[in-house]
């Protein structure tokens, strides 16, 4: 039962917390995802669970077992990272069979494993290769064969992804939930890319300055995100400013800074509360009467295009219209705007102002 | 090793041209060549109709800003801006404007006196940046500028540097990998691989009118078919069949009938239909929600894996297991003759 278990982690350097208040259970079988933009504690959680540092307070369970003092060794774990470390005067193979080499697996396992997890990454016919005869995406898949030949039950891939080209990236990605299922492994997969997260996972744990935002699944921190920053952090949104006018059973009114009036879904605010609307662009529409707004960028994204207006409210919204559209936009014409009140989703107004909330770095 | 062969691109006055291509494609040796950092074994390079492939890159005014940023790491941000300045020995006056002026363009006014080391990726970014513009260049020549940073602020500082060359009136040259960056960032995209230009477009061009399956694949990933042409011909739609009888449909083009082709259309294009409106059915492997969209892998039998991108508000209407139909607009999907080595050969990025 490979289950993983954060109970009350908090690990300091020095004067600096890296993580505070962590609580987290992985569950036998489950890929989770640590998301978070750079210096928000990803990498040191991940850390911790593969006892490469220990925490200050708090413990690691794995099978209900505490972890304190069993080094990295002993905890049934393959860890694969993000600057591709193989040993470059061992070929593919080569690479691969170290980790049951230094198991001390009997001759018949020793020659068998490695070449079953090289063929499950696509690379048999490429084991005679050294690092510097593969190029970026099959070296990395040298790096996760040799992390599972190692037959670990618990897989931590520390930003696996990052080196890569983005075309290779997007291939590797399906690829990897696809073997570590079929080997029915847990995973934790740092990164701070909310597209391959959002992509890979069954659940995905937020985290900002050290700290957990929120944990779920990828539909429901997209569709239902409880907080700001998971809003804008975790796939595109449009965040407005407004005053809440009236919360009725079916929808809530919202005031904006131009006095026009807004839907989003019900809520427990009252009237006067200041607010946040955050609403996706693939959820705004141009219709012939809306909210008021003047297009200042139109970009072609391939399958859709992309157009930034600022409304009369003075806020920057973008929707996404269809590329076969009849309708031709222009620069500088004005459109109207309306979304669906089931879309709209309102935060309180953060007493930081909505930049900070939402900053990156 | 040819790292560059037969380059032939011309880049226009204030233009935003993108060079696109996977990792070895010789992008960073092209950026080099045109800023005098390697010299080309053949070739010329003119910058303003002037031949400067034997000048000095300081003679250039062409600027490369390197995908690591060197920024000294013992000097402050205002120290890395002058280090230009300071070696042409520029007088103190218009160095104090300079510096004042591009702290300001890149907001790193309150950050003059901090070192790289105590700014974030991103502010790191803006500081050479800066130290590039110090030179007062009209060339711009970016390598990666935003690989190193985090996916999410790569996407909002796309805009920013976009805008910020172009109210400055530059020339730029920016090498990228990411198809969707070139998509977003650039007026024009060159299609680099194997040392060669394969396409040079606008984006719209580059994504509807791909020049090889290659680029099909590479600028936004595509579906293919195998087949050969049952009909084709001035302003006709292309039929394309397979020997299991299966017919697809695509654009006109000039290839006579019986050539054996390869059909490519964008999974962003492809549609989730009605069995009896499909060109191909089969059935749902995987369905993975990716916010706007659901991706979906799609078993077709006897071709193997489609991918679809299904709006994210269709996605109750589709789950793994079911037997679907696929299909496309004909003017989505483009015709290329069978490549030579192989279609998988041809679609490699790695």
């Amino acid at each position: 039962m490979p289950e993983v278990e954060l109970r009350g982690i908090v690990k300091r350097f020095g004067k600096v917390t890296a993580s505070r208040d962590i609580d987290l259970k992985i569950a036998d079988g489950e890929y989770v995802t640590i998301l978070g933009p750079s210096g928000c504690g990803k990498t040191t959680l991940i850390r911790m669970i593969a006892g490469i540092i220990e925490p200050s307070e708090g413990k690691v369970l794995i099978g209900g077992r505490d972890m304190e003092g069993v080094p990295i060794e002993e905890r049934d774990i393959g860890y694969v990272f993000q600057n591709i470390a193989l040993f470059p005067h061992l070929n593919a193979l080569g690479n691969v069979s170290y980790g049951p080499v230094v198991r001390n697996k009997d001759r018949k396992e020793v020659e068998e494993i490695p070449r079953r997890y090289l063929e499950l990454v696509k690379l048999l016919d490429r084991m005679k290769m050294f690092p510097s005869e593969l190029s970026g995406g099959e070296q990395q898949k040298v790096s996760l064969a040799r992390a599972l030949a190692s037959g670990a039950k618990i897989l931590l891939l520390d930003e696996p992804l990052s080196a890569l080209d983005a075309r290779v990236r997007m291939d590797l990605r399906y690829e990897l939930r696809r073997i570590t299922k079929d080997l029915g492994l847990t995973v934790v997969h740092v990164t701070h890319d909310q597209e391959e997260a959002m992509t890979v996972s069954d659940r995905i744990v937020l985290m900002r300055n050290g700290r957990i935002v929120e944990t779920n699944t990828p539909e429901m921190l997209y569709l239902e995100p409880k907080d700001l920053f998971t809003a804008n952090f975790v796939g595109e949104t449009n965040l407005l400013e407004g005053v809440v006018k009236e919360v009725l059973e079916d929808r809530s009114l919202v005031e904006l800074r131009d006095g026009t009036v807004v839907e989003a879904r019900p809520s427990k605010f009252k009237s006067g509360d200041a607010v946040v609307l955050s609403i996706r662009p693939e959820r705004v529409h141009p219709a012939s009467e809306g909210l008021g707004a003047v297009i200042r960028c139109i970009t072609f994204m391939g399958t859709y295009i992309r157009i930034s207006v600022e409304t009369d409210s003075e806020d920057r919204v973008n929707f996404d219209v269809s590329t076969s559209e009849d309708r031709d936009y222009n620069i500088g014409d004005r459109v109207d705007l309306i979304w669906s009140k089931r879309s709209g989703i309102l935060y309180p107004r953060p007493p930081e102002g909505v930049q900070e909330a939402i900053k990156l770095e | 090793m040819v790292a560059a062969d037969d380059l032939e691109l011309t880049v226009e006055n204030g233009e935003y041209l993108c060079l696109l291509g996977p990792t070895g494609a010789g992008k960073t040796t092209t950026l080099r060549i045109i800023a005098g950092l390697t010299a080309p074994d053949s070739g010329q390079v003119f910058l303003d109709e002037k031949d400067v492939t034997k000048a000095e890159p300081e003679e250039r005014n062409a600027v490369l800003l390197s995908q690591t940023y060197s920024l000294f790491p013992t000097m402050t941000v205002a120290e890395n801006i002058l280090f230009g300045p300071e070696i042409r020995k520029v007088p103190e006056e218009e160095k104090k404007r300079t510096l004042i002026e591009l702290l300001d363009l890149v907001r790193l006014t309150k950050r003059a006196d901090s070192y790289p080391r105590e700014l974030s990726g991103g502010m790191q970014q803006r500081n050479a940046l800066a130290r590039a513009l110090a030179t007062n260049p009209d060339v711009l020549l970016l390598d990666e500028p935003l690989r190193a940073l985090d996916a999410r602020l790569r996407i909002d500082l796309r805009h920013e540097l976009r805008s910020l060359a172009k109210a400055l009136g530059l020339t730029v040259i920016h090498v990228t990998h990411d198809q969707e960056e070139a998509l977003v960032m650039a007026d024009r995209i060159a299609v680099i691989r194997d040392g060669r230009i394969i396409q040079v477009g606008t984006p719209r061009e580059v994504f509807d009118s791909p020049a090889t399956p290659f680029v099909a694949n590479f600028v936004g990933q595509s579906n293919f078919f195998t087949g050969s042409i049952l009909c084709s011909g001035n302003d006709r739609t292309t039929t394309v069949h397979d020997e299991e009888g299966r017919v697809v449909f695509a654009r006109p083009c000039a290839l006579p009938v019986d050539s054996k082709v390869v059909v490519a259309v964008k999974i962003g294009n492809t549609r989730v239909v009605k069995k009896s409106d499909a060109f191909l059915t089969g059935t749902v492997e995987r369905a993975l929600f990716e916010g706007r969209i659901v991706h979906l892998d799609v078993d077709v039998p006897g071709l193997g894996r489609y991918s679809v991108k299904l709006p994210a508000s269709r996605r109750d209407q589709v789950s793994v297991g079911d037997e679907i139909g696929l299909n496309w607009s004909v003017k989505k999907a483009s015709v290329f003759p069978y490549p030579e080595g192989g279609l998988e050969n041809e679609l490699k990025v790695d």
